[in-house]
């Protein structure tokens, strides 16, 4: 019973090992090869989903005699967090990987449109891809392992984890992620068949749309978590992993809008295949950065060289065969450079100039250390003031490009309506630089927020504009509900970051503080026995004008069986700021240090995030 | 000219391959900076005994003699991983005097903690810390070896592994 998992990976191993092999035997025109072969492909996200499915049951019924289980596993747990402990480490969070490489695979065997030999080899590499993984896993990182011992009780799974956000944020993330591996399949596939059609670019569009709409969800949901549960007070914080989520993201957002002037440019083909294959590569890159311990990191995985070396390897095979087929079979079929005038071609190739870069920027920073150290055995450190200071000066021009754009024609060199814009811009500019001038305001929070504003208005306007005439360029509205989405989160991170106050006080029981229009009076402070941990609980009233608006319960827990301290800020979200509350140290009997933020506007990130991806899922019904 | 963009790919993944393979080779830990205090004396501390009270142990005392020293909690995990080791090293290596430095811990803690097993002759307090601040501690648990002359010759940062043991501890304990 306790060996189900290890036979279905097992079953599985075989099973893809014959698909591979029977891909060569393909062209013979055996209907019964194809069948066989399209079916194999579709079994091994079956088995791999029971394997999934069986170490979720394990975990549910907290079965201790599998080493995974009792590693990372308490009878005590409640049960999502029992679920949610499967991939809450390394080796549960391999197999969702795998899991979700297969069923990609599994959902890209049944497309109709694509030629029959480019989908035959995509999921060929994809078969591959998979398999490499699930050696991997298996050689390095099973978690079907036996524990001989039998023990009674595990040791339960990281507090900071124990989350509702932290449940969804890896599989959604890993939806994003690993659904590159398909579009760099698709690339190489495509490359080597010579079929980068119509058809292949449609489902190019929709898978890489898909994934990149996935991650950016991923990645948001990564932010809100860290933003409550680390007690900062902020959400972004240049770590490394968060930086290798980032890179895909930036690559992704390059790729997808290439696709859209892709045609038959074949400068711009060679380009959208490149992106694909960057794309999962950067992922993979990621991995072996988070999963290596090559870098230090809130996140800090196992870590170990051995598995280190296998993903490296994993990586150097997949990225380097794709970019040797990229040399040696790049798309010469037309050569049709575009005249460079201000139309939407041009626009949209700065986005993508400014986007590579970006990425770069961040993947120099991310592994400069590791090059140093390499060379010079000096140890540093790159944090959040590099990216700060390089990331958004770069990303600036693009972001200014991003309100224009989707208004520009396709062909000719003129703005529809140009002259609005003129005013809006120079409206825009004059207010910063009258702020600027009577204010002591930072200079970045204006030119935040006026790009922000920039970014929003005339995306707004273009939207009204096309549901109000019921314009026939509705293919138009997910490229503009992203936009908005973007230019709420510009605004939201902008202000939040700029106009933060922090505040650091002793506070007594029935103590108020004052804080602007804003009273907090902390109410009481108890301590609770829950169901696998106790949790010191503040509870505060907040008063806006000496009216009472509510309460906070800030709380500090603590988790017996791995004996750590987690904070849960306590937070009032309103529509101009965020109330956050983080109780600290017992000072004396009955007082406590007290931490005390306000974030304006700080929603408006989450909100702007989420309008993004919806951008993305309502255009998946247009391609 | 035309020809090199499309190689630029390749060359790129195998530039950052050869790092990160020769970074990787290098058996390097990042949770293990390099200690300040490596080759340097031993930081002087005075201490009352965990389990003797009444005995004031002095890093003084200890010149002359190669010592371990080890800086653990009852509240720490890593700790409990890494107990069974010591003991096997202080059984493996009797010549060699093993400190243990009970750092911010309860006595019943700490003693309850060590029922499974002692691998330590002496075990100093250090109820406010101070004596992990003075040897740089950078977190639980971390292990310094010092040689007869009280130089450090050796800090780890965690739980120590058989693999180091193997490597590089067993070296140093028995020359």
């Amino acid at each position: 019973m306790l060996y189900t998992g290890q036979i279905l990976i097992l079953i599985a191993i075989l099973n893809n090992f014959l698909n591979v092999f029977l891909f060569f035997f393909l062209k013979k025109n055996s209907n019964f090869i194809k069948q066989i072969f399209i079916t194999s492909s579709r079994l091994n996200a079956l088995l791999i989903l029971l394997a999934f499915l069986f170490l979720i049951f394990l975990y549910v019924s907290s079965d201790f005699r599998n080493l995974n289980v009792f590693f990372n596993s308490h009878s005590d747990k409640p049960l999502i967090y029992k679920i949610s402990g499967v991939w809450g480490n390394h080796e549960g969070s391999l197999l969702l990987w795998i899991l979700i490489m297969s069923v990609y695979n599994f959902v890209f065997s049944l497309n109709k449109s694509l030629d029959e030999n480019l989908k035959n080899m995509t999921i060929f590499f994809q078969t591959i891809m998979t398999t490499s993984f699930i050696l991997f896993m298996l050689l390095t990182s099973n978690p079907f392992i036996i524990n001989f011992s039998n023990p009674n009780e595990g040791l339960g799974l990281n507090p900071v984890l124990q989350d509702p956000a932290l449940a969804i944020h890896p599989p959604l993330l890993y939806i994003g992620y690993v659904g590159f591996s398909l579009v760099l399949s698709l690339a190489v596939s495509g490359m080597l068949t010579n079929k980068i059609n119509t058809a292949w670019i449609k489902t190019t569009k929709q898978y890489s749309i898909f994934c990149w709409a996935m991650l950016t969800l991923g990645i948001t949901v990564g932010s809100y978590w860290a933003y409550y549960e680390l007690g900062w007070g902020g959400w972004w914080f240049w770590d490394p992993v968060e930086n290798v989520s980032l890179m895909p993201w930036l690559t992704g957002l390059a790729l997808i809008h290439s696709l859209q002037i892709i045609n038959n440019n074949s400068y711009i083909k060679n380009w959208v295949i490149f992106l694909s294959i960057l794309c999962f590569s950067l992922s993979l890159l990621g991995t072996f950065i988070v999963r290596s311990g090559v870098l230090m990191s809130v996140h800090a995985f196992a870590s170990d060289s051995h598995r280190g070396m296998f993903i490296l390897i994993i990586f150097f095979l997949i990225t380097g065969f794709s970019f040797l087929v990229f040399l040696i079979k790049p798309d010469n079929t037309q050569r049709n450079p575009q005249s460079l005038v201000f139309n939407k071609y041009s626009t949209l190739i700065i986005n993508n100039i400014v986007m590579t870069v970006a990425c770069f920027t961040i993947l120099l920073g991310t592994i400069y250390p590791i090059i140093l150290e390499s060379i010079n055995n000096q140890r540093i450190t790159v944090g959040a003031p590099y990216f700060n200071s390089t990331v958004i000066p770069i990303v600036l021009p693009g972001l200014l490009l991003m309100a224009i754009a989707p208004a520009l024609s396709w062909k000719k060199n003129r703005i529809n309506d140009f002259k609005y814009y003129l005013y809006i811009f120079f409206a825009l500019l004059i207010i910063c630089i009258v702020i600027y001038f009577l204010s002591n305001y930072n200079p970045w929070g204006i030119i935040g927020i006026a790009v922000g504003l920039w970014v929003l208005f005339p995306s707004i306007i273009q939207l009204i504009k096309i549901i109000v005439k019921k314009d026939i360029a509705k293919n138009k509205i997910p490229g503009l509900t992203s936009h908005i989405g973007m230019g709420i989160l510009i605004l939201g991170v902008t202000i939040s970051s700029v106009w933060q106050k922090e505040t650091i006080n002793n506070l007594k029981i029935g103590e108020e503080i004052l804080l602007e229009n804003y009273s907090i009076k902390l109410k009481n402070v108890k301590e609770e026995v829950k169901n696998n941990y106790i949790r010191m609980m503040g509870n505060f009233k907040i008063f806006e004008n000496n009216v009472e608006i509510g309460e906070i319960y800030s709380e500090k827990r603590y988790y017996p069986v791995s004996q750590t301290v987690t904070t849960e800020a306590g937070i009032m979200h309103k529509f101009d700021k965020d109330i956050y509350i983080v109780i600290g140290e017992n000072i004396s009997d009955n007082e406590w240090l007290i931490k005390i933020y306000f974030n304006p506007f700080v929603s408006f990130i989450w909100l702007g995030a989420l309008i993004t991806v919806l951008g993305g899922i309502i255009s998946l019904r247009k391609i | 000219m035309k020809k090199i963009y499309p190689k630029l790919p390749l060359i790129f993944t195998v530039i950052i391959f050869g790092f990160l393979l020769y970074f990787l080779t290098q058996d390097k830990n990042p949770s293990n900076p390099p200690s300040a205090l490596l080759n340097k004396q031993m930081p002087k501390f005075e201490s009352n005994d965990l389990i003797d009270e009444n005995y004031q142990i002095s890093g003084e005392k200890f010149y002359g003699k190669k010592i371990i020293i080890n800086f653990f909690a009852s509240w720490c995990s890593p700790c409990k991983v890494e107990h069974p080791l010591l003991i096997e090293i202080a059984n493996n290596h009797s010549d060699v005097l093993m400190i243990g430095v009970n750092h911010k811990d309860k006595k019943d803690d700490a003693m309850n903690f060590l029922e499974s097993g002692n691998p330590y002759d002496q075990i100093a307090l250090d109820k406010d810390g101070k004596i992990a601040m003075e040897f740089g501690v950078y977190g639980l648990p971390e292990t310094f070896i010092i040689n007869e002359k009280g130089i450090i010759v050796f800090a780890y940062v965690g739980p120590i592994t058989n693999k180091i043991y193997e490597k590089k501890i067993k070296r140093l304990l028995s020359n």
